[in-house]
């Protein structure tokens, strides 16, 4: 096939005018503006804090766990907003795809770009919260973006994957919604794995396969404290510690294909 | 549910060709059901009853476009017209068959697509650029004319919600004149505005065909057709049935309504 290199530079015009134009529009005609990408998971810590840290007491022996909370509701909230507006990105921009011919995973990117943006500012504040909270800057902060890909991957496959059907069953952002609330209380955010281990080795294993969880206790080895339980220290077996490598990659493969296949019939159906 | 798909491809090739179309058709799967929901496709399939029926729109177009030709397309409501010009687009795929674009293909099917009544109009006219393709830096050395053409230069930091829809089309016209393509791609809900302002739109036709651009206008003006087009397409029922001179197929046009 013989595609003009135009369209790829279209394309890159595209995807940064539709990220910077959605970036504008998730605060328009907020008094604080941006400062909710901020606020928003910051607040959400500050509940999280006071019921499980202080009336709980669920932190028990982990040490800097304001901190470990706080790394562990930020990848959540990205991972939340990437892929409930990720999978909704089809329907809410359907103006743009009945009017005009452009490749469509655009529309998805440019919205998981928002989140990841967010992201990042929410992660500058975690590493202020860590030097202030006096963890020592270490090497393995370095690792902190490979993690971050890693998570963006897997929301971006659910994305593409939930998106596609989403065209047609508009019930999946609805049974999405649901679902992942239910993901909220299997990854080891507000209770330290350490918790479940203690009563059931089997339980802990499993909450170790999942991906987001995977990351997360990953990126708070890596930049809080060792005394985190990770898959690789945890789970014994180099078989079980792929399994959320794998999980991602086969998410986003499948994710892409499908998507490809059935953005070709976005136009007529949305 | 399984669907046929033909081709599009978009080619650059050194001939007179600008569009081949061979054998197009276009089928439409329609939800028979009102509501069309998971719920909905699980007991359809349960039922072992069909979820949709087949909406045959164009069943077999045959034709091709030079360059330099100005090519009037022209039908009553609903005879496939839209669906061919976007099938030409790239919007939709052909169920069928096989067209194939020689060159870059700009559509103008509907004006202001993108436009965000949230955002000042200057935004928008960068985030429309965008859609055209142009980058912010293309966009800011034409920003001045677009406005200047439009003459809303005053209302620029003005949020689009408080443009009139009239001042909204104007300034979504001047942006999409500045695209340029091989071949340009015409519906007439672009002739928008006051009389003032569709005589800057009629001129603008006018120097198109005179720098000898390739277009295909689809237009229910006769007026139009005999005007501007070196030659017209008549489309009924998804068929072509009638190619040629513009006078004649605007009489046949014509004669549909006696």
């Amino acid at each position: 096939m013989n595609i003009p290199n135009v369209l790829y530079r279209k394309n890159r015009i595209l995807l940064k005018e539709l990220t910077k134009t959605d970036f504008k529009l998730r605060y328009q005609g907020s008094v604080l503006g941006y400062l909710w990408a901020l606020l928003r998971p910051l607040l959400m810590f500050a509940i999280l804090y006071v019921v499980f840290a202080k009336l709980l007491r669920f932190g028990g022996d982990i040490p800097h766990y304001p901190v470990y909370l706080l790394t562990g509701t930020v990848l959540w909230s990205f991972f939340t907003e990437c892929t409930t507006q990720g999978i909704q990105a089809m329907v809410h921009r359907g103006d743009l795809i009945r009017k005009i011919a452009f490749p469509k995973y655009i529309v998805v990117v440019s919205t998981t770009f928002t989140a990841l943006i967010n992201l990042m500012i929410n992660l500058v504040v975690v590493v202020l919260f860590a030097l202030l909270n006096g963890v020592t800057p270490s090497w393995t902060w370095l690792l902190v973006p490979v993690l971050v890909l890693e998570l963006y991957c897997l929301a971006l496959g659910v994305c593409f994957l939930l998106g596609a059907i989403n065209v047609r069953f508009r019930d999946i952002a609805s049974i999405w919604d649901v679902l992942i609330q239910a993901l909220f209380y299997a990854v080891p955010i507000i209770y330290p794995v350490t918790m479940v281990a203690n009563s059931s080795t089997l339980a802990a294993k499993i909450i170790l396969l999942n991906p987001i969880a995977q990351v997360i206790q990953d990126v708070r080895y890596s930049l809080i404290t060792t005394e985190s339980i990770t898959g690789w220290n945890f789970l014994g077996s180099p078989i079980l510690m792929a399994v959320p490598v794998a999980i991602v990659m086969i998410i986003l493969v499948w994710g892409s294909v499908h998507f490809r296949k059935q953005s070709k019939f976005f136009a007529e159906e949305i | 549910m399984k669907r046929e798909i033909g081709l599009r491809r978009e080619v650059i090739v050194d001939n007179d060709i600008a569009i081949d179309v061979k054998n197009l058709h276009k089928n439409f799967k329609l939800p028979t059901e009102k509501a069309a929901g998971l719920k909905q496709a699980i007991f359809n399939r349960m039922r072992g009853v069909k979820g949709y029926k087949n909406q045959r729109v164009l069943k077999g177009l045959d034709f091709s476009i030079k360059k330099g030709e100005f090519l009037g397309i022209v039908g009553r409501n609903g005879s496939g017209k839209s669906t061919l010009l976007k099938i030409l687009a790239g919007i939709y795929y052909p169920s069928k068959g096989e067209v194939v674009v020689n060159g870059s293909l700009v559509p103008f099917i509907e004006l202001g697509v993108g436009f965000n009544p949230e955002l000042t109009g200057r935004e928008n006219v960068y985030l429309n650029g965008a859609l055209l393709g142009f980058s912010n830096r293309e966009m800011d050395a034409m920003y001045d004319d677009i406005w200047e053409f439009a003459e809303l230069k005053e209302f620029q930091d003005q949020k689009l919600k408080n443009y009139s829809s009239g001042m909204q089309v104007r300034l979504a016209f001047s942006i999409a004149i500045r695209a340029k393509g091989d071949i340009l791609v015409l519906d007439e809900v672009l002739a928008v505005g006051d009389a003032a302002f569709q005589q800057k739109c009629n001129d603008y036709f006018a120097s198109l065909k005179e720098h000898g651009q390739t277009i295909i206008l689809v237009t229910h003006s006769m007026d139009n057709v005999k005007k501007f087009c070196t030659r017209a397409i008549m489309i009924e029922d998804g068929k072509i049935v009638a190619n040629g001179d513009p006078k004649e197929v605007s009489e046949k046009y014509l004669n549909l309504f006696k």
